[in-house]
């Protein structure tokens, strides 16, 4: 039997395995915040006058914002002036025409996530942008997009190519001052995707965007912007990792969903920044502001996320349904271990006729972790007819953890219906007993039953993410049986 | 092949198993017997391996191996099978996903390669099929929203899938009706082999019509008090255990 | 960002200075730690939806008279009568029983007294008011008159219900604060009805504390009825402790007003404790009424069960705000908490939020909350049977809350808030 216990050693030695730090020259500011750190940003891209203006605006009202402190959340005060805002890879003066042009070192820092960028080894049918630090790195599939007239870039490129689409919609949905983080992402944000998806076009192909910080003492404050036009459809992927460092390094990222009449946007995440070691040093802050504007009539969105990595999250993708008939949707998985911090959930600001809007959370704890779910359901006088559906439910792994429920719900229309269940379970001697009857290990017990758990969420997935979770949520688990 | 010495048990600091002996040979059905609270089902889930219980004495060896040296899933490995009398619910975990995770931990155990996704179905489908268990049982939660009879079904289809060495069948025709009762005794009796040992926990000898034991142990206060061959069963049936001197009030009442 | 303003120090002068030194000692502390702190505002957490109809101006400070007359409660039992938050015995009917007693603060001798400053405030710690503004709660402590301390000797039960009627009356704006503490012996049995009432149409404020400490296998059912003029700021609180395999339960039927707070914080302190809360809410012109219940489960193997129903009409706002705590070592705990809520008309409002917090993992914990309309297929099938459609609503309005009302286990208390409910549906559904 000394194998199988060696091997229950091994899996539990497993570390966060996207934990290497690439050696790459970059550029990077000097720690600080200032106007002239954001003039200094705002040249460097060559940006449009207003965009400089809009920066300015944001830094200013930051100024004189506190930092938000209603969360269930402790940490020490981030040190906002030790920080580097900017830091990009160096390379030739001009940007890469192709991916060829690519550092080979940042390439293979992307084949080591899995994400191959390199033409012939592309995923089948997926567009990758890809964000190293604080800017874009390389965006794939190009043309095929550009035939749909899809537009998919780094925004940075966005705001010279298509400044008026970007003055426009920028800060729409989430204003500059809307709150502490956000001001900070308005004021600093580096890079981030840019999409159009034009009327009635249904995008060819899945479009996703990964993350990567790499370099030590920045922030990560990348801005993405998508405008579904009338009857268009896409379905976004996003995914996220971290060095592993002993100091917390800051991510305040912003998303902003625009949709027109009969819109549809699906955003799918799987958000595994480094969570810091098992005893809670080190990881991602993740204070990110992600909101979507059903502007128009029977538009839909769709948010999925599973959320395992971070130190701290403190994260509500919301929707904010405008449009008659328009649907929000909500499905998350968020799991803590060791000494994680989570407070997410969602926002389904009710306004218009019809609106319906569906959430189904489910937070697993486990180690010494805490684990809330935040949420408001809204329904606004306008807002007949509308209807919510809201399932919490949180399992508990191991007894020193913490599993919390903070949902608001107010109405305003006589005619709206909502419905809020939240149930609290753990992980039953009886259920381990059964497998491990069954020859079952412990460790791949609990993520069974924990994969389970949230089987709801994650049959909302596109399938290689959904396979991608699965196997994140088992690498995350290991070591919670005690 | 098993060979049981001295057990004793408590749960919650209470002794319940208070010296088991038992020896069983390859190809033999043994049926254990007894009134409520006569520690039948400790025994069986001290055997699986249970950690709500501590073996405060006694040795357990099959084919050789003490068996209280191995966690409850190593057991399992070296063929002990527990069919659960009351099988727990595992909501959002499919039945075919956690079998076949079972029977690849086995086959990895035997230096087996994994069975892939399309053989798996076919073998679970043939087996369902056995215990008349609809193959669209696969796709459902473990036991979410089984009747009390499918759960047993589905107990006894997982055994034959694992094919055990010991097999121990925990009150298996508790809550059945008579065809069901067929049924799960045909699956049984499908189970006999000559290298595999059953043991079969009863409190009635209904069962014992369908699936004829080689012998019946009368267990009472953690201890076996009688033994005997199948005709053992069917006296107690007649008399019930009043004339062994213990008390049963299920069967009193009856 | 707008400063919140301060707690006037007009609030800090208590009136009745005849009560035993320690109480007087511990008022004066109380409003020593009072002093400069901040009232409550919409982002005060626990005073989001009622901070704006929160008034505490200077002339809402001063003490209500003591004397004013009152009729004796038309009340066949045992009866406390206190006017403007003092115990008026003359026209109170309390028995003399043995293992019962029942004393003002200003009749305690010294170890009593020493009791009572030791309950006061002790079943209510825990407030999640780290924002620094003032807990309303606490100003009770700083201003309580000639309250009420109740002792229930051990293996004591008391044959009938004790109602204590509370009676707020002014002829000039003002605060009153009543205060009772209720100590329940080991296998105890007590009901106790507080019926809140006014008089007058000044402004006024009611803040008023209530405390209960169970003892091992004691028995309390608290019902609270809350029946005062619209002009009435009602601020309520009323705590409990329970020890050892005790049960507590509370009923409340609130009617809103410019401003009704209630605050039940219940703490399982002891293995093997429940507790059962039932509480009904209707509101309708510009009333408002904000029920928060806290349940804490201290101790192991505890349950409770939670169970809120909100009717708003007309303009009104009614709020529910639920938390269940399930502290690291209650294992084993049981805990449910239901609130529905019916919204009547477009301009009402009803806000709710049940929440959990729990650090246990054995635990078996879940929460409901529902806010929807009446359902339209009842409402025409009872039409369909010949039914008028503001018959029909009455009905299924009643279901909603009958369930709770029938509960109440002192028929009294039934009736008058079955005459109270039913004035309210007369005027909610005169539309029709």
């Amino acid at each position: 039997m000394a194998t199988t216990d060696q091997e229950v050693r091994e899996l539990i030695k497993r570390e966060y395995e996207h934990g290497f730090v690439t050696e790459i020259e970059s550029d990077t500011f000097e720690p600080g915040l200032s106007e002239d750190v954001i003039r200094r940003l705002s040249n460097l891209k060559q940006e449009p006058e207003f965009m400089l203006e809009w920066r300015l605006k944001a830094y200013r009202r930051w100024l004189e914002m506190e930092e938000p402190e209603w969360a269930h959340v402790d940490y020490p005060k981030v040190k906002y002036n030790d920080i580097s805002y900017y830091s990009a890879p160096k390379r030739p003066e001009d940007m890469p025409q192709s991916l060829d042009e690519v550092d080979p070192e940042l390439l293979r820092t992307y084949e080591k996530l899995g994400i191959p960028l390199h033409e012939r080894a592309k995923l089948a049918g997926v567009a990758v942008d890809a964000v190293f630090d604080s800017v874009s790195v390389a965006t794939t599939f190009k043309e095929p997009l550009e035939k749909a007239g899809v537009i998919f870039c780094p925004i940075s490129e966005a705001l010279q190519k298509y400044p008026e689409l970007v003055k426009k919609y920028l800060g729409s949905v989430v204003p500059v001052a809307d709150n502490y983080f956000a001001a900070l992402n308005s004021a600093v944000f580096s890079d981030g995707s840019f999409v159009y998806i034009p009327k009635g076009v249904r995008c060819p192909l899945e479009l996703s965007t990964y993350f990567r910080i790499n370099a030590a003492n920045t922030g990560q404050f990348e801005r993405t912007l998508i405008i579904a036009d009338e009857g268009s459809y896409v379905s976004y992927l996003e995914g996220c990792t971290a060095p592993m460092r002993d100091e917390n390094q800051l991510h305040a990222a912003v998303v902003e969903l625009v949709l027109l009449d009969d819109a549809q946007i699906k955003y799918s995440t799987v958000q595994n920044w480094y969570p810091g070691d098992e005893t809670g040093k080190g990881g991602i802050y993740n204070f990110v502001t992600k909101r979507a504007a059903c502007n128009g009539k029977n538009s839909k969105v769709s948010w999925t996320q599973v959320e395992t990595g971070s130190a701290i999250t403190w994260k509500y993708p919301s929707c904010i349904l405008r449009g008659d008939n328009s649907v929000g949707e909500f499905y998350s998985v968020a799991l803590t271990h060791n000494y994680q911090q989570a407070d997410t959930g969602t926002k389904m600001i009710h306004l218009g006729k019809n609106t319906r809007s569906t959430v189904i959370s489910k937070g697993i704890s486990a180690g010494r972790s805490s684990n809330a779910y935040r949420g408001l359901v809204k329904f606004n006088p306008g807002a007949e007819g509308a209807r919510n559906f809201t399932q919490c439910d949180s399992l508990l792994i191991g007894d020193r953890c913490g599993a919390h429920t903070f949902p608001y719900i107010e109405s305003k229309n006589k005619s709206a219906i909502v419905e809020h269940e939240a149930t609290t379970s753990k992980v039953s001697e009886e259920q381990m007993f059964l497998c491990r009857q069954r020859g079952i290990e412990p460790e791949q017990a609990v993520s069974m039953i924990v994969n389970g758990f949230c089987k709801e969420v994650f049959k909302e997935l596109p399938m290689e993410f959904a396979v991608e979770a699965g196997k994140l949520l088992e690498v995350s688990l290991e070591g919670s049986v005690g | 092949m098993l060979s049981i010495k001295n057990l004793h048990a408590c749960v919650e600091g209470k002794q319940i198993l208070n010296g088991i002996n038992l020896e069983i040979k390859a190809g033999e059905v043994h049926a254990i017997m007894g009134p409520n609270g006569s520690g039948k089902s400790t025994l069986s889930q001290v055997l699986a391996g249970n950690e709500a219980f501590d073996v405060t004495a006694g040795e357990v060896f099959l084919n050789g191996d003490n068996l209280l040296d191995l966690a409850t899933e190593e057991r399992a490995r070296e063929g002990v099978f527990l069919a659960f009398q009351y099988p727990v619910e595992i909501p959002g975990v499919s039945n075919l996903q956690f079998l076949r995770t079972a029977v690849n931990a086995m086959r990895k155990h035997h230096s087996k390669e994994d069975m892939n996704a399309a053989e798996f179905m076919k073998l679970a489908k043939e087996v369902s099929k056995q215990v008349d268990l609809d193959p669209a049982f696969l796709k459902r939660g473990v036991n979410e929203g089984f009747s009390g009879g499918e759960k047993k079904r589905n107990e006894i289809m997982q055994a034959l899938l694992l094919q055990p060495k010991l097999a121990i069948l925990d009150e298996t025709d508790s809550g059945l009706d008579i065809d069901a009762l067929k049924v799960v005794s045909d699956g049984v009796n499908a189970l006999r082999a000559p290298d595999r040992c059953i043991i079969m926990i009863t409190h009635y000898q209904r069962l014992l019509d369908h699936i004829v034991p080689d012998y019946v142990h009368v267990l009472a206060d953690g201890k076996i008090i009688k033994s005997g061959s199948a005709e053992l069963a069917l006296e107690l049936e007649a008399k019930g255990y009043g004339w062994l001197g213990i008390k049963d009030e299920a069967v009193a009442n009856q | 960002m707008k400063t919140a303003p301060m707690l006037s120090s007009a609030f800090l002068q208590p009136a009745g200075q005849a009560l035993p030194t320690t109480l007087l000692a511990l008022r004066f502390d109380r409003a020593s730690s009072l002093a400069d702190l901040l009232l409550p505002t919409r982002r005060t957490e626990n005073w989001k939806y009622s901070a704006k109809h929160l008034k505490l101006t200077d002339e809402m400070a001063s003490s209500l008279p003591s004397d004013a007359s009152v009729e004796a409660a038309d009340i066949s039992g045992y009866t406390v009568v206190l006017v403007n938050g003092v115990v008026r015995p003359e026209v109170s009917n309390y028995p003399s029983i043995e293992g019962l007693s029942i004393q003002r603060f200003s009749e305690l001798d010294v170890d009593d007294a020493a009791l009572a400053a030791d309950l006061i405030g002790k079943s209510i710690s825990d407030q999640p008011a780290k924002s620094g503004s003032v807990n309303l709660s606490q100003l009770n402590g700083a201003r309580f008159e000639d309250g009420l301390l109740i002792q229930l000797k051990p293996n004591t039960v008391l044959d009938q219900p004790l109602f204590v009627i509370h009676h707020t009356t002014a002829s000039h704006s003002g605060s009153a604060y009543p205060r009772i503490l209720v100590a329940v012996g080991r296998n105890s049995q007590l009901t106790v009805v507080e019926d809140y009432v006014s008089s007058g149409d000044c402004s006024v404020m009611v803040n008023t504390t209530t405390e209960f400490n169970l003892d091992d296998g004691a028995n309390v059912t608290s019902i609270r009825l809350n029946t005062e003029g619209q002009a009435v700021q009602h601020m309520g609180t009323t705590g409990v402790r329970q020890q050892r395999s005790s049960r507590f339960e509370s009923h409340s039927v609130g009617f809103g007003g410019t401003l009704r707070r209630h605050d039940l914080h219940v703490r399982l302190e002891g293995e093997g404790a429940e507790c059962k809360l039932n509480g009904v809410v209707v509101t309708q012109g510009t009333q408002h009424y904000d029920n928060h219940t806290t349940i804490e489960h201290v101790a192991a193997n505890c349950n409770s069960e939670e169970t809120y129903r909100n009717i708003a009409a007309d303009k009104s706002h009614a709020i529910f705000n639920g938390r269940i705590h399930i502290h690291q070592d209650a294992q084993k705990s049981n805990a449910n908490m239901s609130n529905k809520n019916l919204l009547l008309t477009n301009g009402a409002e009803i806000d709710t939020k049940p929440e959990l917090e729990i650090y246990a993992d054995d635990v078996k914990c879940a929460h409901g909350a529902t806010i929807g309309r009446l359902d339209d297929e009842s409402i025409f099938y009872l039409v369909s049977r010949g039914l008028s459609r503001r018959d029909a609503k009455v009905l299924l309005t009643m279901a909603f809350i009958n369930e709770l009302v029938d509960q109440i286990p002192v028929e009294q208390v039934r009736e008058s808030a079955n005459i109270g409910l039913n004035q309210f549906f007369d005027q909610a559904f005169q539309e029709v």
